[in-house]
């Protein structure tokens, strides 16, 4: 092998992922940190001998939780610190949808349930608990409280049907909902129809705080407002119900059901707990706008949500996360150009659709499949190969020997291809039992060392009339197979069709 | 003699699973080729990357020496259509039927070819000729008939067209032996004239005898060109080099 | 109540809804696409009938035609930008519904740029006045719009069924892959299905822009219905997608009759609900279902 091809084969090597490394010593492999009261540890070890130097090391499986932590205190410290008003009041805009989106997941992602009326529910929420302040008088915090209460029932009735539609058709059953609560808001008096909106709300802010502690302390509800919507995504998707769910995935239900899964009870349980906390974030945007709009129940609200998390990958609580924060920017960064700058998000939500399969977190899976794809037709195009290992297989077989040994043999097959040719197998029709030519000596030697599996041999069916090519099984017990339905006349005929057999194989191989 | 379909260096597969491996071969006018071997060993997957519908394919097929083959990276079916009106019919495994369809809409949508639909009646006459227990059914829709008799609205489908070359995948699969026995004995009466005829098969039994030439397929690759009848193997290898 | 202007109500109602459901339940059943841009399609079909109307003719005939031209070239957009790219690639149902989406926040922008935030009016192009059946009275443009609705219903119902087109789409309605084998390419089929029911939508704006006016969101309420009625209906049936329009038809001529106005979508929904509780899949699917 030269320098050059060896370098080659350095470079293709294999998929393994690169994980980062911490060093060990003895206990510190056994040792873990776990959160008080759990068996859950922040961060996931392996520990594992390396096959080269034999050294303990422990790999981080995930840098998943690190991120996440970075993200949150940058998150937590930057936009108060450095932001003018209306920066801290866009983030803290993006922390509401934020936790709206990763509830909403709950629903899309863990039960299954295409509800389109996450922004109703957080609407219906909205106009009850502000509904009540204003003509109940209740204060900030019994909006806070009734909030839930308005989700759950909410979601109680949007789970009646969501018990026996599918898919779609809950979907366009749900924005058929949203759409009659728009009009019904739109319509009702006592709802403020005449003002655009039901305000004057009791606020959690008080009224002696300068205007810019106001909106960092708005900033800091919200904030606290994303951190339990994370909690919660994590307690239900990571935890029992979670993974309940996940046995039970899209068409494949009566399997989970089989094992005692009750999934319908998850599912709606799942879709209930999430209702009311969109209900609570509902409560929240009446305190924190002091009031609520038919805004909330429009189609374009709807779209905008949509567009978030389909940006960021529909499934994952990070990509809620990251496409809220995308669609927001854009939507803060244009914000000059008036409504069309909801052309710009529709054409990136488009962009999204047409070229990933999973959003921006589901680009290195599709990577991962369209790479195999690639290496699997290059193989194929390959076609010269000759039953050579190729360098990428390589790495994946323990043995070295093996691919030496399997290059041998498709040298000498292709060096025996070179010397068959029409006079060769005439040649081993008319000298049956006679001296043979050094060529077809050679070729004849190599079929004759073939493994006994699947070896051509000669079956009298009546001796002296009729003969058959049967192959061999190669396994005690296991009778040959006939290979096809020719008969011959003599064993000279037999064993002539045997040797094209093979020569057929070889020239196949 | 003319080539009625030319293979060679065919190989295809579904995202990162490569099915057939470097496969040739030729069928020419008037024969029938029976391809044999085991489930997942690729048979299917031939007849599919021939009608264009694998996930990829890569090597060269010939049509009546029009190319429809070469590298296809996406898209499995896009081409399909184009393909079958240059004179292929594939009657796949599964039947591929219009369930709320009558047979009469069956009939009559296999012959989506211009020349095919004038002559529509004249065709459907000579098809329920070869499947006569259709006649009676004609206005039936397709889900509420019996999976033999699905099967021969398949076939029967497949030969409304004009088709050259005729693909038939697994036609005994699912089907009690004495129907199956007789569904190969109405594909071994069709009248193939210039055409062809190929059929991806599990039981050896069932071809043994009827066709021109029987093939094997052992993992994506042909192994034997087990020849039934005078053509030698000698042309076969002639044409590899 | 009156049972000549309840019928009356319920038949104008009807052929509207059968118009917009229909287009929804044909795109979803032969293309498998939840089509959400028919909106848009509704809502720039009004506004190409409005420029033919400013421009060119008032009359009834060029009217129409440049809206039902409109909607074809729309449908055709719509397909060419979320059905091509897409329709052989995985998870489709969802992105091309997202795609669909995407189209119509996109298009009622763009509308909104172009002809700004003012409502336009259509020409009458059935004319005024009135007659009397029984005892209610009825105008002409309510007449035109029964007839027109009813008539491209009936054509496009004949067209799908004995047509060689027709055929093709029902065969690709039932399995795509079986229409491919027979030689259907399913690209030209789709786009002819999109320009049909992109046509179906544009002449439902121009009747509904006989009482509404055309404006960029106009699209948005006709949408949510054609596509409430597609789903009572059960989506991809229909003789399921004409019960339905001309029951909810019914239900709202009765509703604003008894109740008020304001109550229209509320018992709508509650019987959509109710429906849809008792046949998940609609009415059309209970009607496959005795069948069997």
């Amino acid at each position: 092998m030269t320098a050059k091809t060896q370098a080659r084969d350095m470079a293709l090597v294999g998929r393994r992922r690169w994980l980062p490394l911490a060093r060990s010593h003895g206990s510190a492999s056994w040792h873990r940190v776990r959160y008080p009261l759990t068996r859950r540890t922040p961060l996931l070890f392996e520990t594992r001998y390396n096959p080269f130097t034999l050294a303990t090391e422990r790999r981080l499986v995930t840098v998943r939780p690190i991120a996440w932590v970075l993200m949150l205190a940058l998150l937590a410290v930057a936009p108060p610190l450095l932001g003018n008003n209306s920066f801290v009041g866009a983030a803290t805009l993006f922390e509401m949808y934020a936790a709206i989106n990763i509830v909403w997941m709950l629903q899309i992602g863990t039960a299954g349930i295409f509800s389109l009326a996450s922004l109703a529910t957080v609407g219906f929420a909205a106009y009850g608990s502000a509904a009540l302040s204003i003509y109940a008088g209740f204060p900030w915090w019994a909006m806070w409280l009734v909030g839930p209460a308005f989700g759950l029932v909410f979601g109680v009735l949007i789970a009646i049907p969501a018990t026996r539609l599918e898919g779609f058709y809950y979907a366009l059953l749900t924005v058929g909902i949203a759409e009659l609560c728009r009009v019904y808001t739109v319509q009702s008096q006592p709802l403020g129809a005449a003002n655009g909106g039901l305000f004057g709300t009791d606020g959690f802010v008080p009224d002696s705080m300068s205007e810019r502690h106001g909106i960092i302390l708005g900033f800091y509800a919200a904030f606290v407002l994303l951190l339990g919507a994370l909690v919660l995504y994590r307690m239900i998707n990571g935890q029992r119900l979670g993974r309940l769910l996940r046995a039970a995935p899209e068409q494949h239900e009566a399997f989970a059901e089989a094992l005692g899964i009750n999934y319908r009870a998850a599912r709606i349980q799942v879709f209930l707990i999430s209702s009311a906390a969109l209900g609570g974030i509902g409560g929240f945007y009446a305190t924190l706008l002091h009031g609520a709009t038919p805004a909330l129940f429009t189609m374009d609200q709807l779209l905008l949500l949509l567009a978030m998390i389909v940006i960021g990958g529909i499934g994952t609580a990070e990509g809620a996360v990251l496409g809220t924060l995308i669609v927001v920017l854009l939507d803060k960064v244009f914000i000059s150009l008036g409504p069309s700058r909801l052309i710009f998000i529709a054409a990136v939500m488009l962009g999204t659709v047409l070229f990933l399969r999973g959003g921006l977190f589901g680009i290195p899976a599709q990577y991962q499949a369209w790479r195999g794809k690639r290496q699997s037709e290059r193989r194929a195009a390959q076609s010269d190969k000759g039953g050579e290992i190729m360098p990428e297989e390589a790495t994946e077989i323990a043995d070295k020997q093996a691919i030496y040994t399997k290059r041998f043999d498709a040298n000498l097959r292709a060096e025996l291809k070179r010397l068959i040719s029409d006079q060769l197998i005439e040649e081993h029709r008319t000298t049956m039992g006679k001296r043979r030519s050094d060529a077809l000596e050679r070729v004849l030697a190599h079929f004759r060392s073939a493994a006994v599996a699947d070896k051509y041999a000669v079956l009298a069916v009546k001796p002296f009339a009729e003969y058959r090519i049967i192959a061999l099984s190669g396994r005690r017990g296991v009778p040959p197979r006939v290979v096809d339905d020719r008969l011959f006349a003599t064993p000279e005929e037999a064993l002539h069709g045997v040797f094209l057999k093979r020569v057929q194989d070889l020239m196949d191989s | 003699m003319t080539d009625i379909l030319r293979v060679d260096e065919l190989s295809a597969g579904y995202g990162p699973l490569g099915v057939l491996h470097g496969v040739s071969m030729t069928v020419r006018a008037g024969e029938r080729i029976g391809i044999v071997g085991l489930n997942g060993h690729g048979k299917s997957t031939l007849l599919k990357a021939i009608a264009g519908l694998t996930g990829w394919q890569r090597g060269s097929i010939q049509l009546n020496g029009v190319e429809i083959g070469g590298t296809r990276s996406q898209g499995p079916g896009r081409f399909t259509h184009r393909i079958v009106r240059m004179g292929l019919a594939l009657m796949p495994q599964g039947d591929a039927l219009f369930h709320g369809l009558t047979v009469a809409d069956h009939l009559d949508s296999g012959a989506f070819t211009t020349r095919a639909w004038r002559e529509r009646k004249q065709r459907r006459e000579r098809v329920l000729a070869i499947f006569p227990p259709l006649s009676k059914l004609l206005a039936q829709p397709v889900g509420r008939l019996s999976g033999g008799e699905r099967r021969m609205v398949s076939l029967a489908r497949g030969l409304m067209s004009d088709a050259k070359l005729l693909l038939v995948d697994e036609p005994s699969l699912g089907l009690a032996p004495k129907i199956s026995r007789g569904l190969v004995e109405a594909l071994m009466q069709i009248d193939l004239a210039d055409g062809a005829m190929i059929i991806a098969e599990q039981n050896l039994s069932l071809l043994e005898g009827k066709v021109t030439r029987l093939l094997g397929l052992h993992a994506g690759k042909l192994k034997g060109g087990a020849v039934t009848q005078d053509t030698a193997l000698t042309p076969h290898l002639l044409h590899h080099h | 109540m009156d049972p000549y202007y309840l019928v009356l109500t319920t038949v104008t109602l009807a052929s509207i809804y059968g118009l917009l459901a229909l287009g929804i339940s044909i795109i979803w059943s032969s293309l498998g696409m939840i089509n959400m841009a028919q909106g848009f399609t509704f809502a720039v079909s009004g506004y190409g009938a409005w420029l033919v109307a400013q421009n060119i003719s008032q009359s009834g005939i060029a009217v129409i035609a440049a809206g039902v031209l409109t909607g074809a070239l729309s449908g055709a957009l719509i397909g060419a930008i979320a059905f091509i790219p897409l329709y052989d690639k995985p998870n489709f149902p969802l992105r091309s519904l997202i795609a669909t989406l995407a189209i119509s926040l996109c298009g009622g922008q763009f509308l909104l740029w172009i002809f700004g935030p003012r409502v336009k009016a259509l020409p009458k192009i059935f004319g005024y006045g009135s007659y009397h059946i029984g005892t209610a009275v009825i105008s002409r443009e309510k007449i035109g719009s029964i007839v027109c609705s009813v008539a491209l219903l009936l054509i496009t119902l004949a067209w799908s069924k004995n047509s060689r087109r027709g055929l093709e789409i029902r065969a690709m309605m039932q399995n795509p892959e079986g229409a491919a084998l027979v030689g259907v390419g399913l690209r030209s089929t789709a786009m002819s299905v999109m320009m049909v029911t992109g046509a179906m939508a544009g002449l439902a704006a121009v009747l509904l822009s006989q009482n509404y006016f055309v404006s960029p969101f106009a699209g948005a309420t006709p949408l949510v219905k054609g596509m409430v009625v597609a789903l009572a209906g059960g989506l991809g049936s229909v003789s399921g997608a004409l019960i339905a329009a001309v029951l909810i038809g019914f239900i709202e001529a009765v509703t604003a009759v008894g109740l008020g106005g304001q109550y229209v979508l509320i018992t709508q929904f509650l019987f959509i609900i109710a429906v849809l509780l008792i046949r998940p899949r609609g009415i059309g699917g209970m009607i496959e279902h005795s069948r069997e």
